[in-house]
C-alpha cells in the first residue's frame, strides 16, 4: 500500500523550482576521481553522481533501469552481454558518446593490472574478453565465464570517453567536479550536457550544484546539521539519531534495516596459534549455535541501537525482499536450550562455570574494533549474555589495522566482532565469503579443500548460483547457502542495523531507500526550497 | 658555520624521521590494507595488492629508496590517501604553518607577557590567576581544550596557543622570579634601580637566552598539539594528516612529517640562538 502510494506521489507534476545547491558531507577525502578504481565510500559517492553508466538498480524499487542503455539483452549463458545505446547524449565537455565509449570503458575495466574491486566482479573465470561495437549504438562484451547478474553488475561501472582530452573528468552523469579543494571541500556543478529529463520536458537534475564538505568528526557534522550549514547526513548513528529527534523530530529518518551486518566469528584455522582445546571448542557446530541462541539479539537492538535495528537472520537482510530465504527466522534467544546443547556436546557447569569434556575453563577472547561505541556496548551485553551459561568473555579492543591483521594474517586471535557493509543486493558479491577457499572465508580462509561437508555443499551451491541464469533456481541454491549458515553458525549474525538519516525540510522530493545512497540516490531530482516535482 | 649548522640540523632530521619509521614498522597492523576485507577482490587483486605493500616490509630497503627519492625530490607516495606525499604537503601544509605561528606567537607571547606582569608586580596573589588559568590548560589535554572552542565556534588555531600558553608562563615566571633573586639584581636595587628598567635591563635580558630556548620546544609543542585540535575540528592540516598516516601505517608519510616537524624544531632552536649571537656583540 505504502508502496502505491509513494508510486502515485513520485508520479505527480507539480510546478518545478530548480535551482540551489545542496550541501552534505564525506567522510573521507577521495582516493580517487576514476570511477574505475573506485573503492571507498567517498569515491563511490563522487561516481555515484558523477559517472553515467548503462544500467541504474533503482535504489527503491531494486529494480534495475535503463540509462545509458536503452535496451540490453544477456546471452551464452551468461557471458556474453549486447547494450543498445541512446542517441545523441554528449560528455560534460561536448565529447560525443559513442559505443566506442563503452567498448573502451570495459576493456579498460578489464585490464588484469588495474586491480579494480568494481572489475573483478565480471572475472569469474580466466582468459580473455572482448568488447566492440556491432551497430553504430549497440555495443557487445563477452566475458571469460558466466557473470551472475550481469546487467546489474553495470550500475557500478562508469561510462569514461575514449576521445575526450578530459580523461575521467569528462562525465555522463547528473553532476561533474566543478571544484575540490583538498581536505576541505568538493564541489559539484551541474553537467549541462546532462539528458535526462523530468516528465515535463525540463532538463535534469534540478540542483545547479551539490556542495560535499570534507568532515571527519560526526559531531560536528551534526552541529552543522543543526545550524541549517548542511542539508543532509545520510548516516547516523542511533544515538545522534535520538538527540536530532528530540530536536528536530520532522527532520529525521528511519529507512528500515540496512543490508549490513553485525557479526560474530570463531577462529577455525587449522594452523592458529590457539590450544587445541579451544580450537575444538570453535568448530563445534553445537558450540556456536548454543553461542548463538545465548546472544540476546532484541536486547541488542533495543539497548545498543535504541530500536533502530532489526535481529539479524542470516546473509540476506530482511530489506532484500528477493534473495531472503523467507522460512529462516533470527536464531531465537534461549538460555536453557544453549545450556542443552552444549551439555550434549561434552560441556557442564561446575558452580558458575562451564568446563568442557577436559575439565577446561570455557573462557575466550572476542576483538572489536577500536572508537566504535555500539561494538563496545554489543560486547558488554554478548559478555552478560555468555555469563549466564557460565562461560568468561574478555574482551579487546584493537585499532583497524591490528585486527585485520589478527584475522587475515596471524590469525591471533578468538571471536572478533565486526561489522560488514554489504553494498549489493545479489548473493554473488558474497562469493569471497562463502567459498572455502576464499581470502575473506574468515573463519577459515583459503582451504585447499573443503575442511567440512557443510563447507563443500556451500561451495557447490555458490558456484551454481554463480552459473545459473535463471533468477529462481539462483533463490534456490542461495535459499539454501542461508539454510546451511543458519544450520551450521560459521558466523552468528546479530543484527542488521537501520538506515539512520537527517534531511532539512528544505530539501525536497527524497524518497529514503535502504540501499546506499539511501538519501541522494535519486539527486538528479532532488531540490531546494521548491515544491515537490516530477520524480519520473 | 651555518653550513655546518645546516648539515647538522638535516642529519638529526633525518635520523629522526627513519627512526619514527623504524617505530611504525614494528608496531602492530604494519602492512595491512582494508582493501584487503574488500569482498568484491579477487585473489590475484588481493595478492596485487599485499605486494605493493610488501616493498616497505625491508626496512633498510625503505631507507635507501626514501634516501634515494629524497635527493631526487621526491618524497614517495601516500597508499592510504593515493597521492603523492609532496602534494599532501603542498596541500596541508600552509594551512598548519598559520595556525602554528598563530599558536606559538599567541601562546608565547600571552606566556611571557603573564610571567614578567607577575614577576614585575610581585605583590602577593598577584600571581593567583595566570596560575590558575595555566594550571586549567597544562591538565586539560589539548583534544579537550579543542571541544570546548569547537562548541564555541572558535578557530582551532587558539585552541593551539592555549595548549602552549602553560608551559611558556610557568617557565618563564620561575626563570625571570629566579633571576630577580641574583645578586646583580639585588645590588642594581640597591643602587636605587627601580621598575622597569630593572626588569628590562638586569631580569629579562641575562634570562632572554634561557627565553629564546623555548621557541624550538614551543613549535614541538605547538605540533603536538595541532593533531588532536586538527583532528577535532577537522582543520585540512598537517596535524590531521599525521593522524591518519598513523591510523593507517603510511609510512612514506609518516616518516615524511616526522622529519618536516625535526626541521621546524631544529630550524627554529637555530634561528633563535643565531638572532641571539647577533644580538649580544650588539649590546
Amino acid at each position: 500500500m505504502l508502496r502505491i502510494v509513494a508510486a502515485l506521489l513520485v508520479t505527480f507534476t507539480l510546478a518545478a523550482e530548480t535551482g540551489g545547491e545542496l550541501r552534505f558531507c564525506l567522510r573521507t577525502e577521495p582516493k580517487t576521481f576514476n570511477p574505475l578504481l573506485v573503492e571507498d565510500e567517498s569515491s563511490e559517492t563522487i561516481r555515484y553522481l558523477t559517472a553515467g553508466v548503462l544500467v541504474r538498480l533503482n535504489r527503491y524499487t531494486q529494480e534495475l533501469e535503463g540509462e545509458l542503455a536503452s535496451k540490453w539483452k544477456v546471452a551464452e549463458n551468461g557471458r556474453r552481454i549486447d547494450f543498445d545505446l541512446r542517441t545523441n547524449v554528449s560528455f560534460s565537455d561536448g565529447t560525443p558518446f559513442t559505443c566506442e565509449d563503452v567498448a573502451y570503458t570495459i576493456r579498460q575495466l578489464m585490464d588484469p593490472a588495474l586491480h579494480s574491486p568494481t572489475g573483478d566482479a565480471f572475472r569469474s573465470a580466466p582468459g580473455a574478453m572482448e568488447s566492440k561495437c556491432t551497430g553504430t549504438s549497440s555495443v557487445m562484451a563477452r566475458f571469460p565465464g558466466a557473470v551472475a547478474a550481469l546487467a546489474a553488475q553495470f550500475d557500478q561501472v562508469g561510462i569514461l570517453s575514449a576521445r575526450s582530452a578530459r580523461k575521467e573528468s569528462a562525465v555522463l552523469g547528473p553532476f561533474m567536479v566543478g571544484e575540490y579543494k583538498a581536505g576541505s571541500y568538493i564541489q559539484l556543478r551541474r553537467n549541462p550536457n546532462y539528458w535526462k529529463h523530468d516528465a515535463s520536458g525540463k532538463k535534469l537534475p534540478y540542483l545547479d550544484s551539490i556542495r560535499l564538505e570534507i568532515q571527519q568528526n560526526r559531531e560536528l557534522e551534526l552541529l552543522r546539521f543543526r545550524r541549517n550549514q548542511l542539508d543532509l547526513v545520510n548516516k547516523l548513528d542511533p544515538e545522534m539519531y535520538d538527540r536530532l529527534a528530540a530536536e528536530m523530530p520532522k527532520s529525521v529518518i528511519d529507512a528500515g534495516p540496512s543490508l549490513d551486518w553485525e557479526v560474530v566469528f570463531f577462529n577455525q584455522v587449522a594452523t592458529s596459534p590457539l590450544p587445541d582445546y579451544k580450537r575444538q571448542w570453535f568448530r563445534s557446530d553445537a558450540f556456536r549455535r548454543a553461542i548463538s541462541e545465548a546472544i540476546n539479539r532484541e536486547d541488542i537492538c533495543r539497548v545498543v541501537y535504541r530500536g533502530h535495528a532489526r535481529p539479524a537472520i542470516g546473509p540476506a537482510s530482511v530489506s532484500n525482499h528477493f534473495w531472503l530465504n523467507a522460512s529462516l527466522k533470527p536464531a531465537a534467544y534461549s538460555v536453557p536450550s544453549a545450556l542443552t546443547r552444549l551439555e550434549r556436546d561434552g560441556f557442564h557447569r561446575s558452580g558458575d562455570t562451564l568446563l568442557d569434556r577436559a575439565g577446561h575453563k570455557v573462557e575466550f577472547s572476542m576483538i572489536t574494533n577500536a572508537g566504535n561505541k555500539l561494538h563496545e556496548r554489543t560486547l558488554a551485553l554478548i559478555q552478560q549474555d555468555l555469563s549466564k551459561l557460565g562461560i568468561q568473555l574478555n574482551v579487546v579492543v584493537l585499532d583497524f589495522p591490528s585486527l585485520i591483521e589478527r584475522i587475515s594474517r596471524s590469525f591471533n586471535y578468538e571471536s572478533v566482532l565486526m561489522a560488514i557493509t554489504n553494498v549489493d543486493l545479489d548473493p554473488n558479491s558474497q562469493m569471497n565469503i562463502w567459498v572455502s577457499s576464499a581470502d575473506n572465508h574468515q573463519w577459515n580462509p583459503a582451504q585447499k579443500t573443503p575442511e567440512t561437508p557443510w563447507e563443500a555443499e556451500m561451495d557447490k551451491l555458490m558456484q551454481a548460483q554463480n552459473a545459473a541464469q535463471d533468477l529462481n533456481q539462483r533463490k534456490a541454491y542461495f535459499d539454501r547457502v542461508q539454510a546451511i549458515v543458519w544450520e551450521r553458525a560459521p558466523v552468528l549474525f546479530l543484527v542488521n542495523p537501520n538506515a539512520l538519516a537527517a534531511v532539512s525540510s528544505n530539501v525536497k522530493n527524497v524518497t529514503p531507500a535502504t540501499l546506499r545512497p539511501q538519501i541522494y540516490w535519486n539527486a538528479e531530482r532532488l531540490t531546494i526550497g521548491g515544491t515537490l516535482v516530477s520524480q519520473r | 658555520m651555518l653550513l655546518r649548522q645546516m648539515r647538522r640540523i638535516l642529519l638529526i632530521a633525518l635520523i629522526g624521521g627513519l627512526l619514527g619509521a623504524t617505530l611504525v614498522r614494528m608496531g602492530p597492523g604494519f602492512g595491512i590494507d582494508e582493501r584487503e576485507m574488500d569482498n568484491r577482490l579477487n585473489s590475484e587483486s588481493r595478492q596485487a595488492i599485499r605486494s605493493e605493500r610488501a616493498t616497505e616490509n625491508n626496512i633498510g630497503v625503505f631507507y635507501l629508496r626514501y634516501l634515494a627519492g629524497l635527493a631526487r625530490g621526491d618524497f614517495g607516495f601516500s597508499r592510504s590517501l593515493n597521492r603523492p606525499v609532496s602534494q599532501l604537503l603542498k596541500e596541508r601544509l600552509p594551512l598548519t604553518l598559520v595556525s602554528l605561528a598563530f599558536g606559538v606567537l599567541g601562546g608565547a607571547s600571552t606566556g611571557l607577557l603573564l610571567a614578567l606582569l607577575t614577576v614585575w608586580w610581585r605583590a602577593p596573589g598577584s600571581d593567583v590567576v595566570p596560575a590558575v588559568l595555566s594550571g586549567v590548560c597544562l591538565a586539560l589535554p589539548a583534544a579537550v581544550i579543542a571541544l570546548i572552542f569547537l562548541w564555541m565556534g572558535a578557530g582551532g588555531r587558539w585552541a593551539i596557543a592555549l595548549a602552549v600558553f602553560p608551559h611558556v608562563y610557568r617557565y618563564a615566571k620561575n626563570l625571570l622570579a629566579a633571576t630577580y633573586q641574583s645578586p646583580h639584581v639585588v645590588a642594581a636595587q640597591a643602587k636605587g634601580l627601580r621598575g622597569a628598567r630593572v626588569l628590562f635591563a638586569h631580569v629579562f635580558t641575562p634570562a632572554a637566552p634561557q627565553l629564546a630556548a623555548l621557541a624550538g620546544i614551543a613549535v614541538s609543542l605547538a605540533f603536538g598539539a595541532s593533531i588532536p585540535i586538527e583532528v577535532i575540528c577537522d582543520t585540512p592540516g598537517v596535524g590531521q594528516l599525521a593522524w591518519q598516516a598513523a591510523l593507517d601505517r603510511d609510512l612514506p608519510l609518516l616518516v615524511t612529517i616526522t622529519v618536516l616537524v625535526a626541521l621546524m624544531t631544529l630550524v627554529v632552536n637555530s634561528v633563535a640562538d643565531l638572532a641571539l649571537a647577533a644580538w649580544r656583540p650588539a649590546r
